[in-house]
């Protein structure tokens, strides 16, 4: 569903040529929760933008759902990723002067959703993250967790086949931490895909794979017995 | 999505109050200056009669001898002398026609209450009113025949009908000019003409004149000419017969001739009759000629729109391209100072076009909103224009065309200016604000 082969990234500038990425191979299957740890600078964030087609890769392949991603214009790309991918942000990145309605509609507003239709998921999203009350408020007189459960709610609203997180938690304390990881686990059981860059380790040890980025490679993979194994041996029986 | 992005627009003219400010009295003033003289600029220049164009037609002949020239681009005066207008007149290829003085009387009214005026007459053949499409209240231009052996008949205007009698179909009655009694035959409807095509050598702008006669009481009446009149060699005038066999140019000739045919026609008949002439001992030049000009190339000719006018248009529209260039920078700092909330927008699926378009609306409505103040500045540069000079009494206004084009400058000028900015803020690349934000 989402491969990456020999993926390499490097940014140049008149002195230092820097590989974030090298020679990255990575593959994805439909309703996984994988969790990208490593240390800062190791290329967790390059990796997740290439990933979401915020960024462009220097070398290798890309195919999301068996479009090469490589020979998509730039608009190309922004159809792609406003039609198949969420994003949730460590700084939350809601527009501070848009209402939590409001910041919600944007993706789907660039999908040319019908009103009607825009109206009855944003209700439902908010509702699901807990803030369907709140639709009218702006994003300032909302505490941190519940900021960024509205950008999880944004998220969700264009019933994105991928979420990509970018930690998700980092700038939340733990109690609020805790539910916003629940809240992407319950995403996660719902059919969503997700990879999320996180330093936590208690965070990373709940979700089903998880990777670990050094110096742009990947240097170890795991596979959570308790994650998808189970969940494919569950869906065979 | 227009008006989602006019919504976005709005919330971000709103967010920074100040810098919008600052733009929208930029675009404001740079329009009201351009509008300003563009508005003079094009009322001088206007044709009034766009649908007459290629149908009226100044008449114009080159009668000096060999060595005599005019002072005019193509050495033809813009005048006739009274034998050739007569000459010509008397021909049956224009569709319509009319030789013009433009003269004045002293005019005793029949109320006592009322002193004695001077009002200025145009001496005219009945066609002029048709030719000109002056509309009459009440009764009609004099019969042809009057045009042939003059009859001391009058068409008068609104103003001077109110003036002499309070209004109403005063048609019967008579007019007393210079001791002479005329009869009213005609009475226009309020009726304005500018530039006065019929007649643009005392100023093209000003009122038209309110008292008409036939043109054929000239040698009649010994009409004096309150124009232009211009000669190329001496000659003795001690008659008013002498006047009118003399060189000199004084009166104005207009043909109405409805298509290529006929002009090419008309053309034909001046030749052959410099040909008649110069066999008669006149037009002793090898380049004697005619010309005919239709209304938009008198116009020019006559070089209504003075070169100072078309300076400072000039002058405006850079004034203007100033004002944009600060715009410009205004909103660079503006738009970039938004590359953040761009990159989340393009994370979340904007594509670059979006991104454009979003904020080239908002320039748009930036400029709809500075045209519209500097309509108002404009007026108020027209007003002031009027109120300083007289001369600009009749230019210095606004027509429809002036109206529509002021907020369509000012929009097109702020999409021209927003043009750079949106294009840099849309090559925003997202990833690099997302975690900085």
């Amino acid at each position: 569903m989402l491969s990456m082969t020999n993926i390499s990234k490097v940014y140049r500038s008149e002195m230092v040529q820097t590989n974030a990425l090298r020679d990255f191979n990575f593959q994805v299957n439909e309703g996984e929760f994988i969790a990208v740890t490593g240390p800062s600078g190791s290329g967790k964030t390059t990796f997740l933008n290439i990933a979401g087609m915020l960024e462009t890769y220097t070398g290798g392949t890309y195919q999301l759902d068996g479009i090469d991603v490589g020979r998509l214009s730039d608009n190309g790309r922004a159809e792609l990723r406003n039609q198949k991918i969420g994003f949730i942000f460590q700084g939350f990145n809601l527009i501070p002067d848009l209402n939590l309605y409001e910041n919600v509609e944007v993706p789907l507003r660039y999908r040319g959703i019908k009103a009607a239709e825009r109206k009855r998921r944003i209700e439902r999203c908010l509702e699901q993250v807990g803030l369907g009350a709140r639709a009218k408020h702006v994003p300032a007189q909302l505490s941190g967790g519940q900021q960024q459960r509205v950008a999880i709610a944004r998220a969700l609203a264009g019933e994105p086949r991928f979420l990509l997180a970018d930690e998700p938690t980092g700038n939340l304390d733990s109690l609020m931490a805790r539910q916003v990881m629940e809240l992407l686990e319950n995403i996660n059981k719902d059919g969503a895909t997700i990879i999320m860059v996180t330093h936590d380790p208690e965070l990373a040890r709940r979700a089903q794979r998880n990777i670990q980025v050094v110096d742009g490679q990947i240097c170890d993979f795991k596979l959570y017995q308790g994650g998808l194994e189970k969940q494919r041996a569950g869906a065979e029986v | 999505m227009f008006l989602h992005y006019i919504d976005l627009g709005w919330r971000s003219l709103r967010r920074t109050p100040v810098v919008s400010l600052l733009m929208l009295l930029a675009i404001a003033i740079g329009i009201g200056v351009t509008m300003t003289s563009l508005s003079v600029y094009h009322m001088m220049s206007v044709n009034p009669m766009p649908h007459k164009n290629d149908q009226l037609f100044a008449v114009q002949l080159r009668t000096m001898d060999q060595g005599a020239d005019w002072w005019t681009s193509d050495n033809l005066p813009f005048q006739l002398t009274y034998q050739d207008a007569m000459n010509l007149r008397k021909g049956s290829v224009p569709f319509r026609q009319t030789a013009m003085l433009k003269t004045g009387f002293g005019v005793k009214p029949a109320n006592p209450d009322i002193p004695p005026f001077i009002e200025t007459a145009r001496a005219a053949d009945s066609d002029f009113f048709a030719m000109y499409e002056v509309p009459f209240a009440y009764g009609a231009a004099w019969d042809k025949a009057v045009d042939l052996q003059g009859e001391a008949v009058a068409v008068i205007g609104d103003e001077l009908n109110q003036k002499l009698f309070g209004g109403g179909n005063n048609v019967g009655k008579d007019i007393v000019l210079d001791s002479v009694s005329y009869r009213i035959v005609g009475i226009l409807k309020a009726w304005k003409l500018e530039p006065q095509i019929y007649d643009l050598n005392n100023g093209a702008w000003g009122q038209n004149e309110q008292l008409f006669i036939p043109f054929s009481l000239l040698p009649i009446q010994e009409l004096k000419s309150w124009g232009n009149n211009n000669g190329w060699k001496y000659e003795e005038e001690n008659t008013y017969q002498d006047k009118l066999n003399s060189e000199v140019v004084w009166l104005q000739y207009k043909v109405e001739l409805k298509d290529k045919q006929a002009q090419q026609d008309f053309r034909d008949y001046m030749a052959g009759y410099i040909k008649e002439q110069q066999k008669l001992g006149r037009f002793k030049r090898d380049d004697a000629e005619g010309d005919i000009k239709n209304i938009s190339q008198w116009l020019d000719y006559r070089q209504i729109v003075s070169a100072d006018n078309k300076i400072l248009v000039g002058l405006s529209f850079m004034f203007l391209f100033v004002c944009l260039a600060n715009i410009l920078s205004l909103l660079l700092a503006k738009f970039l100072k938004r590359a953040p909330e761009i990159g989340v927008r393009r994370a979340l699926g904007a594509s670059k076009t979006q991104v454009f378009a979003q904020h080239l609306v908002e320039v748009g409505m930036l400029g709809l909103a500075g045209g519209a103040l500097g309509l108002l500045i404009a007026q108020l540069g027209l007003y002031l224009l009027r109120s300083g000079f007289s001369r600009y009494e009749a230019v210095a206004q606004m027509d429809l065309t002036m109206w529509l084009a002021a907020p369509t400058i000012s929009i097109l000028a702020c999409l021209l200016a927003g043009c750079y900015p949106a294009w840099k803020v849309c090559r925003t690349t997202p990833a690099l604000y997302l975690k900085t934000q």
